[in-house]
């Protein structure tokens, strides 16, 4: 009964908000209330609201406000920590029980540094930090309802986590809920929701603690192996006033480690003494430094560089001759892992067969997960539990000097055998783009061959993964610069690719570069509503949807489990695919506001969509080409 | 999951393997009826592209003569293709004459202009 009534007042008090009128809660005892303002139509976008904000305050009479609290918030408070952390952007989806830290951000704080990006789900605001934090080499902040919206951003939470990428979430509740809705939107423990891919989490009970884990939640989101953490602040802090105002402390962040000088010592022994080295990268790559003391450590040994699978950031460019595995034959009697989270099976192989294995990693300094990502026992030789970039400088110069006149001109002649091998190799995996070239549905590199035709003289920038491309983004793309690729989502699990491509290209968007991304429709669909924050924010960025009308890998899965039953593939489809009505992307992206053709199933209908939606990102917006694609 | 459907993108094409060897005898099969078994009963396309050019492997030019096709779609030596064991010959026999009737010539890479230059560029890369 308490509760009917609960939801009653709750209901009644958001309707008399909706007519303009004061709200009362418990906290405004001398409200006045003021007659109802003339109606005023709304505006289509940000802008044109705050102008029609400002003439309807010029012209009517500004009613009597509640002034709800007297002194300081401390949400204000809040924001400063977070103005002096240095978050650009604030990705919410709005909540209750954070409502004290949103009005503190769009009035106290000015809504800049952190900036709102008003979001449509919160697994969507989370993807766009992880995308972002790649792009920009740092987190973003994120704000959530309590409980439901933590649990909405759980799954974005945990790519993050398996990708060992920082952002840094707020979560609200009350302490002491009252009423039907609040209560379940408040936990005795809220970081228990989410602690199996956090690297922290903690409540702030008070606005020192705040200060002080907010720094604290920082740090370690952006310590190596990185991760995302999670603040929860109770509404009932928020919205109290400051009496005692603690101070911010300084963001002070540790130095990475560094490998142990006599193990990096042993390592660049094992290398320089390798006929056929092989130099393994995963999650390498931190900063922009990764890839040039990447280059520099290949070319000094000349050793292949393999960025691996779907799991790497692949941080080495694309058509380097050193780019590969060293073509056919080369059989590494070293493998260097960098930032490899399991080098089980190269350890098991090099053991059984006579090789070394060497591993450098901020994995080693890893605490515990209840996720498996961290694979398999890895029995390598030697293993080095340090940040591998930062670890780099050392190891070449310690391989520089390591390196004498013979050994010299036996790692060129490598060079040039790996360099020739490899070049043969692209060559032809380019030539092989040549099938299905007319093909209609489009052929997926036709796709990508007539996106890089159009933007080969932009700087540009893939925010998206390429799981589900293959690899025909590197093959047909020259990947010259550390930020032309974003990686992957780190969990295998759909969803990621749209909302973290939002938040790539809003990190490329300060340094005026062109953003495109490749989605898959099943991706596109699980967080389409990041279309209108792209198209709301102006984040320019074209989306092309590889579309195959349906959930690609898990047909030929279904079929392969059909033909091991021996029931036929008659009913492969049913669950699989997405089709019958067809759903109509380019439609769907008009409907949030944004430029948009196709379906288009005609590659040679490409090239001109192609133009007139990269014309609109040039223009500062983003655009969509939905195109109809073969299946894989 | 992802694993084998890697290793089967691995696999050499089918036309490659045996791309040395002489054309092999004409279907017996109705390529007619082949094609709807190729795209609703079977969902051949799934893997190998509407038009047998752009899956992982290739089915044109298809090389293998009939009956070492029908053998080896009921009994497949790779782990991520499915088994047809269980699939009427005549069926089998239909999809491979489809496949057979899918016109095979890709056009060679550097008589597409867009392909010519994405090749130039990277023998220039180094």
């Amino acid at each position: 009964m308490a509760d009917s009534i609960d939801r009653r007042d709750f209901f009644k008090g958001a309707a008399l908000g909706a007519a303009g009128l004061v709200v009362t809660t418990e906290k405004t005892a001398d409200a006045v209330a003021a007659p109802p303002p003339p109606p005023v139509t709304l505006p289509t976008d940000a802008h044109a609201h705050d102008l029609a904000y400002a003439q309807a305050q010029s012209t009517v009479a500004a009613p009597a406000r509640t002034v709800a609290t007297q002194g300081r918030p401390a949400s204000d408070f809040m924001v400063d920590v977070l103005k002096k952390i240095g978050f650009e952007y604030a990705a919410i989806n709005p909540g209750s029980t954070f409502q004290g830290l949103h009005e503190s951000l769009i009035n106290y704080g000015k809504n800049t540094a952190p900036e709102i990006l008003t979001c449509l789900h919160e697994e969507a605001a989370v993807a766009m930090a992880h995308g972002y934090a790649k792009a920009a080499g740092k987190p973003m902040v994120v704000a959530v309802h309590g409980t439901v919206g933590l649990l909405h951003s759980s799954m974005a939470l945990f790519q993050a986590w398996a990708d060992r990428v920082p952002v840094v979430l707020i979560v609200g509740h009350h302490r002491n809920p009252s009423g039907v809705i609040n209560r379940p939107h408040s936990a005795q423990d809220m970081g228990l929701l989410v602690r199996s891919f956090v690297k922290f989490d903690d409540e702030a009970t008070t606005l020192e603690r705040f200060a002080e884990s907010a720094m604290r939640a920082y740090k370690i989101a952006m310590t190596p192996p990185m991760g995302p953490v999670v603040l929860t602040v109770a509404a009932e802090l928020q919205e109290s006033i400051v009496t005692n105002e603690p101070r911010i402390p300084e963001l002070v962040m540790p130095a990475p480690p560094q490998g142990e000088t006599a193990a990096v010592r042993e390592a660049a022994r094992l290398l320089v003494a390798s006929e056929n080295p092989l130099i393994q990268i995963a999650k390498l790559g931190r900063t922009p430094k990764a890839w040039d003391l990447l280059i520099e450590l290949s070319e000094t040994l000349q050793a292949p560089v393999d960025t691996m699978g779907y799991s790497s950031w692949q941080k080495f460019p694309s058509w380097h001759p050193l780019y590969g595995t060293g073509g056919r034959g080369y059989t590494p009697d070293v493998t260097l892992g960098l930032e490899v989270t399991d080098m089980s099976a190269q350890a098991r192989v090099a053991r059984a067969n006579n090789r070394k294995t060497i591993s450098i990693s901020a994995e080693h300094l890893f605490q515990g997960s209840n996720i498996h990502d961290y694979g398999r026992y890895a029995d390598v030789d030697l293993a080095i539990a340090a940040d591998a970039e930062a670890t780099l400088p050392s190891l070449i110069e310690e391989v520089r000097r390591q390196i004498t006149p013979a050994r010299k001109s036996a790692i060129e002649a490598r060079g040039q055998r790996v360099a020739a091998a490899h070049k043969a190799q692209q060559l032809d995996g380019i030539r092989d783009a040549r099938h299905g070239w007319d093909a209609s549905p489009v052929s997926v590199p036709r796709l990508i061959a007539e996106l890089g035709d159009q933007i080969g003289k932009d700087d540009w920038a893939i925010v998206s993964g390429h799981q589900f491309t293959g690899d025909w983004q590197r093959r047909l793309l020259n990947h010259d610069k550390p930020y032309r690729y974003n990686g992957d989502c780190g969990g295998f699990g759909i969803g990621y690719d749209t909302p973290a491509s939002v938040g790539g290209a809003l990190a490329h968007r300060k340094n005026g570069r062109l953003s495109v991304a490749i989605v898959g429709d099943g991706d596109l669909n699980f967080s389409p509503g990041v279309l209108w924050t792209a198209a709301h924010h102006k984040i320019p960025l074209l989306f092309v949807v590889h579309n195959n009308r349906a959930y690609h890998a898990e047909v030929m899965i279904i079929q392969r489990m059909c033909g091991v039953r021996g029931r036929g593939n008659e009913n492969a489809h049913i669950g699989n695919v997405i089709s019958n009505p067809d759903p109509n992307y380019a439609a769907l992206a008009k409907a949030y506001g944004m430029y948009s053709e196709g379906p288009i199933d005609n590659p040679k209908d490409l090239a001109g969509a192609y133009q007139r939606a990269l014309a609109k990102v040039r223009a500062g917006e983003p655009a969509l080409i939905d195109v109809v694609s073969q299946p894989r | 999951m992802l694993c084998s459907l890697l290793a089967l993108a691995a696999l050499p094409s089918l036309a490659a393997a045996q791309a040395a060897a002489a054309p092999p005898a004409a279907p017996t099969g109705n390529a007619q009826r082949g094609k709807v078994v190729y795209e609703t009963t079977l969902r051949c396309f799934a893997c190998h592209g509407y038009d047998g050019q752009t899956g992982t492997p290739r089915l044109v030019p298809m090389a293998r003569a009939e009956d070492i096709f029908l053998a080896y779609v009921r009994r497949p030596a790779t782990p991520g293709m499915p088994s047809f064991a269980a699939t009427p010959e005549q069926q089998l026999r239909d999809v491979y004459a489809y496949i057979r009737s899918i016109p095979q010539a890709a056009p060679a890479a550097d008589s597409v202009p867009l392909l010519k230059g994405i090749l130039d560029r990277r023998t220039k890369a180094n």
